[in-house]
Protein backbone atom coordinates (compact mmCIF):
# COMPACT_ATOMS: atom_id res chain seq x y z
CA UNK A 1 0.00 0.00 0.00
CA UNK A 2 2.69 2.35 1.20
CA UNK A 3 4.32 1.47 -3.01
CA UNK A 4 1.59 2.19 -4.39
CA UNK A 5 1.26 5.92 -2.53
CA UNK A 6 4.31 6.62 -2.82
CA UNK A 7 4.09 5.46 -6.57
CA UNK A 8 0.88 7.74 -6.66
CA UNK A 9 3.28 10.39 -4.87
CA UNK A 10 6.36 9.49 -7.36
CA UNK A 11 4.27 10.38 -10.77
CA UNK A 12 2.40 13.54 -8.76
CA UNK A 13 5.34 14.98 -8.42
CA UNK A 14 6.69 13.75 -12.02
CA UNK A 15 3.81 15.65 -13.36
CA UNK A 16 4.34 18.74 -11.51
CA UNK A 17 7.72 19.14 -12.45
CA UNK A 18 6.60 18.25 -16.42
CA UNK A 19 3.73 20.77 -15.70
CA UNK A 20 6.63 23.45 -14.19
CA UNK A 21 8.83 22.76 -17.11
CA UNK A 22 6.01 23.00 -20.04
CA UNK A 23 4.57 25.92 -17.91
CA UNK A 24 8.15 27.77 -18.09
CA UNK A 25 8.42 26.79 -21.95
CA UNK A 26 5.50 28.43 -23.00
CA UNK A 27 6.10 31.79 -20.78
CA UNK A 28 9.46 31.66 -22.56
CA UNK A 29 7.43 31.16 -25.52
CA UNK A 30 5.52 33.84 -24.97
CA UNK A 31 7.75 36.05 -23.77
CA UNK A 32 9.56 35.77 -27.25
CA UNK A 33 6.41 36.66 -28.54
CA UNK A 34 5.96 39.45 -27.02
CA UNK A 35 9.72 40.77 -27.22
CA UNK A 36 9.23 40.50 -31.14
CA UNK A 37 5.72 42.32 -31.16
CA UNK A 38 7.23 44.82 -29.02
CA UNK A 39 10.48 45.44 -31.27
CA UNK A 40 8.04 45.50 -33.94
CA UNK A 41 6.23 48.24 -32.34
CA UNK A 42 9.15 50.01 -31.08
CA UNK A 43 10.52 49.92 -35.12
CA UNK A 44 6.20 51.08 -36.32
CA UNK A 45 7.22 53.75 -33.27
CA UNK A 46 10.25 54.95 -34.85
CA UNK A 47 9.23 55.20 -38.28
CA UNK A 48 5.95 57.24 -36.81
CA UNK A 49 8.58 59.69 -35.21
CA UNK A 50 10.14 59.89 -38.60
CA UNK A 51 7.22 60.34 -40.17
CA UNK A 52 6.39 63.21 -37.73
CA UNK A 53 9.34 65.06 -38.57
CA UNK A 54 9.19 64.44 -42.11
CA UNK A 55 5.61 66.15 -42.24
CA UNK A 56 6.88 68.80 -39.69
CA UNK A 57 9.62 69.37 -42.28
CA UNK A 58 7.22 69.67 -45.14
CA UNK A 59 4.94 72.06 -43.05
CA UNK A 60 7.77 73.88 -43.01
CA UNK A 61 8.96 74.27 -46.18
CA UNK A 62 5.41 75.00 -47.51
CA UNK A 63 4.95 78.00 -44.98
CA UNK A 64 8.33 79.36 -46.67
CA UNK A 65 7.23 78.60 -49.94
CA UNK A 66 3.68 80.52 -48.79
CA UNK A 67 5.51 83.42 -47.47
CA UNK A 68 7.31 83.50 -50.61
CA UNK A 69 4.53 83.17 -53.00
CA UNK A 70 2.93 86.20 -51.06
CA UNK A 71 5.87 88.36 -50.99
CA UNK A 72 5.19 87.66 -55.15
CA UNK A 73 1.86 87.60 -54.98
CA UNK A 74 2.25 91.71 -53.15
CA UNK A 75 4.90 92.54 -55.70
CA UNK A 76 2.58 91.29 -58.97
CA UNK A 77 0.22 93.12 -57.52
CA UNK A 78 1.95 96.76 -56.94
CA UNK A 79 3.12 95.93 -60.23
CA UNK A 80 -0.64 95.52 -61.53
CA UNK A 81 -1.76 98.78 -60.13
CA UNK A 82 1.20 100.65 -61.21
CA UNK A 83 -0.09 98.91 -64.83
CA UNK A 84 -3.61 99.82 -64.55
CA UNK A 85 -2.22 103.19 -63.53
CA UNK A 86 -0.73 103.42 -66.77
CA UNK A 87 -3.42 102.00 -69.13
CA UNK A 88 -6.05 103.91 -67.10
CA UNK A 89 -4.53 107.05 -66.35
CA UNK A 90 -7.33 109.24 -65.36
CA UNK A 91 -6.75 112.92 -66.73
CA UNK A 92 -7.17 116.01 -64.88
CA UNK A 93 -10.76 116.06 -66.10
CA UNK A 94 -11.18 113.14 -64.37
CA UNK A 95 -11.73 111.21 -67.92
CA UNK A 96 -10.19 107.37 -67.64
CA UNK A 97 -8.16 106.81 -70.66
CA UNK A 98 -8.81 103.70 -72.10
CA UNK A 99 -5.58 102.20 -74.17
CA UNK A 100 -8.05 99.69 -76.30
CA UNK A 101 -9.77 102.40 -77.59
CA UNK A 102 -6.87 104.78 -78.20
CA UNK A 103 -4.99 101.65 -80.17
CA UNK A 104 -8.64 101.80 -82.26
CA UNK A 105 -8.29 105.08 -83.28
CA UNK A 106 -4.50 105.46 -83.55
CA UNK A 107 -2.83 101.85 -83.82
CA UNK A 108 0.24 103.12 -85.96
CA UNK A 109 1.00 105.35 -82.94
CA UNK A 110 0.01 102.66 -79.62
CA UNK A 111 2.43 100.28 -81.96
CA UNK A 112 5.05 102.43 -82.08
CA UNK A 113 4.95 103.62 -78.34
CA UNK A 114 4.51 100.04 -77.53
CA UNK A 115 7.48 98.81 -79.32
CA UNK A 116 9.90 101.63 -77.73
CA UNK A 117 8.65 100.15 -74.48
CA UNK A 118 9.34 97.11 -75.44
CA UNK A 119 13.26 98.23 -76.37
CA UNK A 120 12.98 99.80 -72.79
CA UNK A 121 11.91 96.43 -70.99
CA UNK A 122 14.60 94.45 -72.74
CA UNK A 123 17.18 97.47 -71.31
CA UNK A 124 15.31 96.74 -68.11
CA UNK A 125 16.20 92.85 -67.96
CA UNK A 126 19.52 93.54 -69.14
CA UNK A 127 20.68 95.94 -66.25
CA UNK A 128 18.74 93.66 -63.55
CA UNK A 129 21.50 91.38 -64.57
CA UNK A 130 24.08 93.57 -64.10
CA UNK A 131 24.45 95.58 -67.52
CA UNK A 132 26.11 99.12 -66.46
CA UNK A 133 24.25 102.51 -66.72
CA UNK A 134 24.85 104.14 -69.65
CA UNK A 135 25.64 107.90 -69.63
CA UNK A 136 22.72 108.73 -71.06
CA UNK A 137 20.87 106.82 -68.22
CA UNK A 138 22.66 108.44 -65.99
CA UNK A 139 22.05 111.86 -66.84
CA UNK A 140 18.33 111.52 -67.41
CA UNK A 141 16.72 113.91 -65.28
CA UNK A 142 13.88 114.44 -67.77
CA UNK A 143 10.48 112.62 -68.33
CA UNK A 144 10.97 112.28 -71.78
CA UNK A 145 14.70 110.95 -71.31
CA UNK A 146 14.00 108.18 -68.85
CA UNK A 147 13.10 104.12 -69.33
CA UNK A 148 9.28 104.24 -68.17
CA UNK A 149 9.42 100.67 -67.74
CA UNK A 150 12.21 100.92 -64.49
CA UNK A 151 13.14 104.47 -64.32
CA UNK A 152 14.22 103.04 -60.51
CA UNK A 153 16.81 100.95 -61.34
CA UNK A 154 17.55 102.65 -65.35
CA UNK A 155 17.40 106.25 -63.84
CA UNK A 156 19.08 106.67 -60.52
CA UNK A 157 19.25 110.59 -61.36
CA UNK A 158 15.66 111.25 -62.12
CA UNK A 159 13.28 112.55 -60.05
CA UNK A 160 9.65 112.16 -60.57
CA UNK A 161 8.31 115.59 -60.68
CA UNK B 1 -2.30 129.73 -79.97
CA UNK B 2 -5.17 127.72 -81.07
CA UNK B 3 -8.04 128.08 -78.55
CA UNK B 4 -9.52 124.72 -79.27
CA UNK B 5 -6.06 123.22 -78.60
CA UNK B 6 -5.22 124.94 -75.66
CA UNK B 7 -8.33 123.54 -74.41
CA UNK B 8 -7.71 120.52 -74.65
CA UNK B 9 -4.43 120.31 -73.54
CA UNK B 10 -6.06 122.20 -69.76
CA UNK B 11 -8.64 119.86 -69.80
CA UNK B 12 -6.10 117.15 -70.26
CA UNK B 13 -3.29 118.34 -67.93
CA UNK B 14 -5.21 120.53 -65.95
CA UNK B 15 -5.83 124.69 -65.69
CA UNK B 16 -3.22 124.64 -62.73
CA UNK B 17 -0.81 124.03 -65.14
CA UNK B 18 1.22 127.08 -67.21
CA UNK B 19 0.88 125.89 -70.80
CA UNK B 20 2.75 127.74 -73.28
CA UNK B 21 3.54 127.20 -77.00
CA UNK B 22 7.16 126.09 -75.57
CA UNK B 23 6.02 123.83 -72.86
CA UNK B 24 6.94 120.25 -73.45
CA UNK B 25 4.43 117.98 -73.19
CA UNK B 26 6.14 115.45 -71.38
CA UNK B 27 8.75 117.28 -69.06
CA UNK B 28 6.77 120.26 -68.65
CA UNK B 29 3.15 119.04 -68.49
CA UNK B 30 3.86 115.64 -67.20
CA UNK B 31 2.32 113.71 -69.81
CA UNK B 32 3.36 110.44 -71.72
CA UNK B 33 3.56 108.98 -74.91
CA UNK B 34 -0.12 107.78 -74.25
CA UNK B 35 -0.95 110.61 -72.79
CA UNK B 36 0.43 112.87 -75.84
CA UNK B 37 -2.00 110.39 -78.41
CA UNK B 38 -5.04 111.38 -76.59
CA UNK B 39 -4.75 114.57 -76.96
CA UNK B 40 -4.46 114.46 -80.64
CA UNK B 41 -7.77 112.04 -80.61
CA UNK B 42 -9.42 114.79 -78.68
CA UNK B 43 -7.94 117.97 -80.78
CA UNK B 44 -9.27 115.72 -83.88
CA UNK B 45 -12.78 114.92 -81.98
CA UNK B 46 -13.41 118.91 -81.38
CA UNK B 47 -12.23 120.40 -84.59
CA UNK B 48 -13.01 117.34 -87.22
CA UNK B 49 -10.25 116.86 -88.20
CA UNK B 50 -8.28 113.91 -89.13
CA UNK B 51 -4.76 114.00 -88.90
CA UNK B 52 -2.43 111.19 -89.99
CA UNK B 53 -1.09 109.64 -87.35
CA UNK B 54 2.68 109.39 -89.26
CA UNK B 55 2.56 113.51 -88.68
CA UNK B 56 2.04 113.64 -85.01
CA UNK B 57 4.93 111.00 -84.38
CA UNK B 58 7.83 112.63 -82.23
CA UNK B 59 5.30 115.81 -81.66
CA UNK B 60 6.78 116.76 -78.12
CA UNK B 61 6.46 120.52 -77.66
CA UNK B 62 3.01 122.38 -78.16
CA UNK B 63 4.85 124.47 -80.40
CA UNK B 64 4.57 121.43 -82.59
CA UNK B 65 1.46 120.19 -82.13
CA UNK B 66 -0.01 123.46 -82.66
CA UNK B 67 1.66 123.45 -86.08
CA UNK B 68 0.61 120.12 -87.06
CA UNK B 69 -3.18 120.61 -86.47
CA UNK B 70 -2.49 124.49 -87.94
CA UNK B 71 -1.78 122.61 -91.41
CA UNK B 72 -4.99 120.13 -91.32
CA UNK B 73 -7.64 123.17 -90.24
CA UNK B 74 -9.27 124.52 -93.24
CA UNK B 75 -7.75 121.80 -95.80
CA UNK B 76 -9.50 118.42 -94.38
Amino acid sequence: MLGQIKLVLFFLFLSSIGGAIWYVQHLQAENEILTLNNEKLNGAVEQQQALIQQQLRDIESKTAINQLLDENNAKLTADLNLANEKFNKVNASGDRRDIGNLALSKPKSIEKIERKRQTQRARCFEIAQGSPLTEEELNATKKSQINAECTNIANPNYTPY
Amino acid sequence: MRIEVLEVLESHFGKNKDITAKSHLMDDLGGDEFDIVDVFVQIESKLGISIPEEETFDIMTVSALCEVVERHVGSD
